[in-house]
């Protein structure tokens, strides 16, 4: 036998074997949620860079003042989009436009995989909420509006709306002010990121003093600790 | 084309002039638009309670009539709505057809016998008994959804949508392209449908959890009809009819549970 060949087949094992640790998709994970963890609190380095922490809070708690949406635990292929969505265009957001212009495809992805895992409690709502609003929206989210084809929340925003990973965000305990901003958004500004415009259709569909239901229903909810998860606490379930 | 519409008519009415003078004298059977009472008129009492049943059954079904369910979905599933919905056999049409002959199994069905087949083949389950609490139930939240009705009058939206006779020969390969396009955002490309958290999040449109090849909805005219009018949720009546059909085709061409009247 060849030496040189025998001492090649003796390389090559443990090569494949450091191959195959450095495509592991948790280290890969890993490394993503670092490099993201850094943009969340410094922007990605570049001048003029704004960090996302700036009105997403560093754990993603968002920033109900501002209407800020919380995003800790979204899906991250879902906080991808928006982002990608954002900034192309397709997703009316005045202020964030600007900030995110400068990132990366990668830096999206990283930001993205940061959120997804982070997990942050609720932050309280500008206002108490209106108990009447509250059980119309309930009504709405639970049942739907079907005389105007407009199917229960629930039905795509998951139980309770807790999400349905990794296409539907998770609304409930989300702020007032971003829920109503949004649904003004689908209906009458340039928000056209849903898909099918199925979210456009229904929030045009909608009164008024429905939409602002619906808002103040799902923001008075507690947060999932990320999409798709259960709630735990003993007021989580809200059945039909 | 235009021309020829007089001549119809003429054609038409003449056909129909032995029976004028009973035409008149009954007035021809305009298909009738009917709302169920709002739930929140449903009363408090024993009545109310089986009725409240009924409505706990018919959207969680998993959960209330478990023992007789065998897949991943829901009366809801395909009677939207909450069961109300017009072109989703909604139940205040179907309590004032029955009885009625069935060629399904050339017999004089009972509302509360046709519930059983929707549990043996839509939820690919067993028919539980006619006189326990789960058929007695939905009958109950039938009959009261149903209140105003006229009796054996044809309602317009009850059943599933007749989808017009098409020329063309439903194509389950542009199926597959509507599918992608249009439903895999929720039933998945797999048609296995979500979960959230583990409970069953968007139905499951074939494999083992999804309806068996007895039921309804595995005829393809019939899938075709309730696409057309219902799906993508929210969006019903945008797809072409011919999307409608071929889509119908993709899914049904899929594998689902075997017909338990061929099984043994």
């Amino acid at each position: 036998m060849n030496p040189s060949r025998c001492f090649i087949r003796y390389l090559t094992l443990p090569a494949m074997f450091l191959l195959m640790l450095s495509s592991l998709p948790a280290a890969q994970a890993g490394d993503l949620i670092e490099k993201g963890k850094t943009i969340a609190r410094e922007g990605n380095g570049l001048p003029g860079s704004t960090a996302c922490m700036e009105c997403h809070r560093f754990h993603g708690g968002g920033m109900p003042s501002i209407a800020s949406p919380r995003i800790a635990g979204q899906p991250q292929k879902y906080i991808e989009h928006e982002i990608l969505g954002v900034k192309a265009g397709t997703r009316f957001a005045p202020v964030m436009a600007g900030v995110v212009n400068n990132l990366s495809r990668s830096d999206i992805r990283a930001v993205a995989a940061w959120y997804a895992s982070v997990r942050t409690p609720k932050l309280r709502d500008v206002s108490p909420y209106d108990p009447k609003l509250v059980a119309l929206g309930k009504r709405i989210a639970l049942k739907g509006e079907w005389k105007k084809n407009v199917p229960a929340c629930v039905l795509c925003h998951g139980p309770e709306g807790r999400g349905i990973p990794p296409h539907f965000p998770y609304i409930k305990g989300q702020n007032k002010g971003y829920l109503l901003q949004q649904l003004m958004s689908f209906a009458f500004l340039k928000r056209a990121d849903d898909p099918q415009g199925l979210m456009r259709g229904i929030a045009r569909r909608l009164s008024l003093q429905e939409r602002k239901a619906v808002a103040e229903y799902f923001a008075s909810l507690t947060p999932p600790p990320a999409d798709g998860q259960p709630d735990t606490s003993p007021s989580g379930k809200e059945t039909r | 084309m235009r021309h020829f519409l007089p001549l119809a008519l003429v054609c038409l009415l003449g056909s129909l002039l032995p029976m004028a003078p009973i035409a008149a004298a009954q007035e021809p059977p305009s298909p009738v638009v009917f709302t169920p009472r709002p739930d929140s008129e449903i009363p408090a009492g024993p009545f109310g309670d089986l009725v409240r049943k009924g409505e706990k059954i018919f959207t969680q079904t998993g959960k209330y009539a478990g023992k007789y369910v065998g897949n991943d979905l829901t009366c809801e599933s395909c009677h939207l709505d909450r069961g109300r919905k017009p072109y989703a056999a909604p139940l205040w049409g179907a309590y004032v057809s029955y009885p009625r002959f069935r060629t399904k199994n050339m017999k004089v069905s009972r509302l509360g016998e046709r519930i059983q087949g929707c549990f043996r083949f839509s939820m690919n389950g067993v028919a539980p008994p006619l006189a326990g609490d789960t058929i007695r139930s939905i009958v109950a939240y039938s009959f009261w959804m149903s209140k105003g009705a006229p009796v054996g009058t044809p309602l317009v939206g009850t059943g599933m949508y007749h989808m017009p006779p098409t020329s063309h020969k439903p194509d389950p390969f542009n199926g597959k392209k509507v599918y992608k396009a249009r439903c895999a955002l929720c039933h998945g490309a797999d048609g296995l449908g979500a979960s959230s958290g583990g409970d069953v999040a968007f139905p499951p449109v074939w494999g083992p959890r999804s309806y068996n090849a007895g039921a309804g909805l595995a005829k393809v005219g019939k899938l075709a009809g309730f696409i057309k009018m219902n799906m993508p949720l929210s969006k019903g009546d945008t797809l072409s009819d011919r999307d409608a059909w071929d889509v119908a085709a993709y899914v049904d061409s899929q594998p689902r549970p075997a017909d338990p009247r061929k099984k043994s």
